[in-house]
């Protein structure tokens, strides 16, 4: 029975879509559009120019700096953690693999209020470290501590299923072998992971480029110090300097929006850029 | 030897998937593991690997034990069923795995790998890499990769499962080839007996974590020990019944017992007839075959030059079909024959007969302990150490009557079964009526022994006891208590046939237990033992001593047989009384009968052999 003729068809077909485009338009859409509307609003002379100063310039330069370490670190403790979660019995082994994706439901605002009374000068272990002249937090190290944190999740997200689904016989055939533990993980876990792990690592690297929660707990937003992107923004912004909060928010944007392409393409979806994996 | 398996045990979890394995392999043997899924025959492969620990036992590996060590530094090649070649490696890195990680140097590494990638049909196709293959070249990969360092024993699980039928064809002949050409002691793992037929120097068939038995390809299938193997290398007619007279009855015929395969009188023989051992005739056969009866077609198979038929036979009394396994409600004779496929098998009747057949070794005992739902039952520490004396396996039988009490009855043996570690004991669950059950459970297996247990004080027979004394087709054990002794037995006899069964059976079972007997015969007062008597008594204990049984002869007088038998009981000499009985089984336990009378007034340990056993 075919229909095609019956003109309410179209709108059938359109409708839904239709729906949601208007829907997502005022919520996702127009906002976008607006960040690069207001920051060439006074032409490109004045966007590069709120693009170079020593701020603008540093908070960016910093934020690339966090998110990059941010990623090598999870790179190896969430791979790490997934090997061992993956890999092992041992009692409390799911609680463990709960407790490592608490991350993600736990508000970043709460995580940097955490990691303040933990390593803070008035903080459990700080107020220890503090007559020692050890003082974590209010350092990049403390904004470094923070985005390891709240990314840690991704890292392990994406690896964990891939360890779990790689048969054991691969590692099985590389004992028989002779292959000790790590080296059958260098040579037989990890290739088979890299995918993995480039897609974990930029999903970390995003997740960091824009953190603000945790980081304005901890870093305590000094300017030249351990002033982030997205922190320099939101000070910015407050100060009335909506030219230079919009010059920053235009780059962190066409960044992010870099890195999920790239994302997009490496994980499958049309002309992915990964190897099909053969059966 | 190469390798040395000695009672290699794995239990996961509750349930013991290899138990007690041993066997030993020669030097450049091809030995397959023929099973089921699920009989823990890859759980030994991967024993032998070291990618499953055992909990108890040895494996030898050239001399090393290695029980111990780790995988890596057995020097086994491993093939499994996925190839589970690397996939990130060209084929030339995975066949130089090995090597690499040996630290041996670039040129030596690149000719092996040529020499191995030739001797796998896979030359020139170093460069490739895995998902460019088949699933053939992939395990020829996986093969070479194995072979590449040299390993002191080649193991392989199921590497064909995962190829076609084709494919499969030529890497087995392929395999062959090499394993002969390489000389590598080979362990392979497989659930296809043709597979096993064609590979094998030796198979060693695998049923519920017990290496069943382990022979050439042709000595199972024309000589198997079990029925187990009998049944599942190749296709077969297996029947049991009693020997009697040194042979094994069906119907008309008699198949005489070979001293190859010794069974004692009245225990269950079990006879092998290939399909290809049956003959068909129409009309009457020539005389002097062994005609087993006439039957008709029920089934016929197509199989290319010939064709398999099921006949469907009257069912001789006394005998018991293991397989085919007849379909539920069918109660003729069941046999399989092969015919050459020209042959219309078209004709109302067949006359069936045997140009060879095979008797199996007997079988260990099989003990029946009842527990039923309400009532005293047999202790499952005692059931277990009987078990281990004469080397019987045991059912425990639990009765219930509905099915939540079923479950919670085989939940409780079963705990209780892997208390023990006993693996001779093994459950199952009835529910319905209990007298009914018994007897089903009678009728679809033979036991040796049903054991019972009675109250402790005297006259404790329940419905549980009496239903089990109502028509016995085994002997039956009447306990009170946990025996604690079974040290020296009583047999009652009294002149005649049921006297020779029950000096027999309680022969039988002084000679597992190792026991001293006393034979006696009970006189009314004031009578001499009289020629017959004593001719008898003599046979008796000839027949004794032909099992192996030390006796002694007991001739006492008392007012009433069962009289006599309370008093010598109460000299306390004794610990397991056996007892006959003259009467139908039907009559059994009617209250004037002697093993009733004894049962009510002793609280030993008894033994009473129906009267008709077997028949």
């Amino acid at each position: 029975m075919s229909d095609s003729q019956d003109p309410r068809e179209g709108a059938r077909r359109f409708l839904p879509p239709g729906i949601l485009v208007l829907v997502l338009l005022p919520l996702l859409l127009m906002p976008l559009a607006a960040i690069f509307i207001f920051a060439l609003e006074g032409g490109p002379s004045k966007f590069v120019d709120a693009l170079r100063s020593p701020d603008a310039q540093f908070a960016l330069r910093f934020s690339l700096l966090i998110a990059f370490t941010t990623a090598l670190v999870n790179c190896v403790l969430g791979t790490f953690a997934a090997y061992v979660i993956s890999k092992y019995r041992f009692p409390g082994r799911q609680s463990l693999g709960i407790v490592v994706n608490l991350p993600v439901a736990i508000p970043t605002v709460v995580v940097g209020t955490s990691l303040l009374l933990l390593w803070g000068p008035i903080g459990l272990v700080g107020r220890w470290l503090a007559p020692l002249g050890i003082q974590p937090v209010f350092t990049p190290i403390g904004v470094l501590m923070a985005h390891v944190f709240v990314t840690f999740p991704y890292m392990f997200g994406v690896v964990k299923p891939m360890l779990d689904e790689l048969e054991a016989t691969y590692e099985e055939a590389a004992y028989t072998m002779g292959a000790s533990r790590w080296q059958t993980f260098r040579h037989v876990l990890l290739p088979a992971l890299r995918g993995g792990l480039f897609s974990g690592a930029l999903l970390t690297f995003a997740h960091s480029l824009g953190e603000f929660g945790a980081t304005v707990m901890v870093s305590g937003n000094l300017r030249l110090r351990t002033q982030t992107a997205p922190l320099y923004i939101f000070a910015q912004f407050e100060a009335g300097n909506i030219a230079n909060a919009n010059a920053v928010a235009a780059v962190l944007a066409l960044l992010s929006f870099a890195i999920f392409f790239v994302l997009i393409r490496w994980s499958g979806g049309p002309g992915s850029m990964r190897q099909r994996k053969g059966r | 030897m190469s390798i040395l398996l000695d009672r290699l045990t794995k239990r996961l979890g509750r349930v013991l998937v290899v138990d007690r394995v041993s066997v030993e392999l020669k030097e450049g043997e091809m030995f397959v593991l023929l099973g089921r899924s699920g009989s823990g025959k890859t759980t030994v492969l991967r024993m032998i690997a070291g990618l499953v620990r055992p909990d108890s036992g040895r494996i030898v590996l050239h001399g090393q034990d290695v029980t111990h060590a780790a995988p890596q530094s057995r020097g086994t090649g491993f093939v499994f069923q996925n190839y589970s070649v690397f996939r990130h490696m060209s084929v030339a890195e995975n066949v130089e795995f090995g090597l690499r990680i040996r630290g041996e140097k670039a040129p030596e590494r690149r000719a092996r790998r040529e020499e191995l990638l030739d001797l796998v049909s896979l030359s020139g196709l170093g460069d490739r890499y895995p998902n460019e293959l088949s699933g053939g070249q992939q395990q020829r990969v996986a093969l070479a990769r194995a072979l590449a360092y040299r390993p002191g024993v080649l193991l392989l699980d199921e590497p064909f499962g995962a190829l076609d039928a084709g494919t499969r064809t030529q890497l087995r002949r392929a395999l062959r080839e090499i394993q002969r050409r390489v000389g590598v002691t080979t362990v392979l793992v497989t659930h296809d007996q043709d597979e096993a037929f064609e590979l094998g120097d030796r198979i060693g068939v695998m049923d519920g974590g017990r290496l069943v038995e382990v022979g050439a390809p042709e000595s199972l299938y024309r000589a198997p020990k079990t029925s187990f193997a009998a049944v599942f290398v190749g296709s077969g007619n297996v029947l049991v019944g009693p020997v009697t007279g040194g042979s094994l009855r069906i119907g008309t015929i008699g198949l005489p017992i070979p001293p190859s395969a010794p069974h004692e009188e009245g225990a269950p023989a079990r006879v092998l007839v290939r399909p290809e051992q049956v003959i068909l005739t129409k009309g009457d056969p020539e005389p002097g075959t062994l005609m087993l009866g006439k039957g008709v077609v029920i089934e016929q198979r197509f199989g290319g030059a010939s064709q398999r038929v099921r006949l469907a036979l009257p069912h001789p009394p006394g005998i018991r079909q293991l397989a085919p396994v007849p379909p539920f409600g069918e109660e003729r004779l069941l046999m399989d024959a092969v015919l050459p496929s020209q042959v219309d098998v078209n004709a109302p009747e067949w006359s069936v007969s045997l140009r060879d057949w095979h008797v199996l070794q007997q079988a260990k005992p099989k003990l029946l302990a009842v527990h039923p739902p309400r009532g005293p039952v047999p202790s499952i520490a005692a059931t277990a150490r009987l078990a281990h004396r004469i080397d019987a396996t045991v059912t425990l039988l639990g009765l219930a009557e509905e099915d939540l009490a079923a479950s919670k009855l085989r939940d409780g043996l079963q705990d209780a079964v892997t208390k023990t570690g006993d693996s001779r004991l093994d459950v199952r669950v009835r529910t319905g009526d209990v007298a009914e059950q018994l007897a089903l459970e009678q009728h679809e297996a033979l036991y040796d022994l049903i054991i019972v247990a009675r109250k402790a004080r005297r006259g404790g027979i329940d419905a549980t006891c009496e239903a089990v004394l109502e028509s016995p087709r085994s002997p039956v054990l009447v306990v009170a208590s946990e025996p604690e002794r079974l040290d020296r037995v009583l047999i009652a006899t009294a002149a005649g046939r049921p006297g020779e069964t029950a000096v027999r059976r309680g022969g039988w079972m002084a000679r597992r237990l190792g026991a001293r007997v006393t034979l006696l015969h009970v006189l009314r007062p004031g009578r001499e033992a009289n020629r017959f008597v004593q001719a008898h008594l003599a046979r008796a204990t000839a027949t004794l001593r032909a099992m192996d049984v030390e006796s002694q002869v007991r001739v006492v007088a008392a007012a009433t047989p069962a009289r006599g038998i309370l008093d010598e009981i109460a000299t306390d000499q004794h610990d397991l009384v056996v007892l006959g009985h003259h009467a139908p089984a039907r009559s059994l336990f009617a209250r004037d009968d002697v093993p009733m009378q004894v049962l009510l007034s002793s609280r030993l340990p008894i033994v009473v052999i129906p009267a008709e056993e077997g028949a």
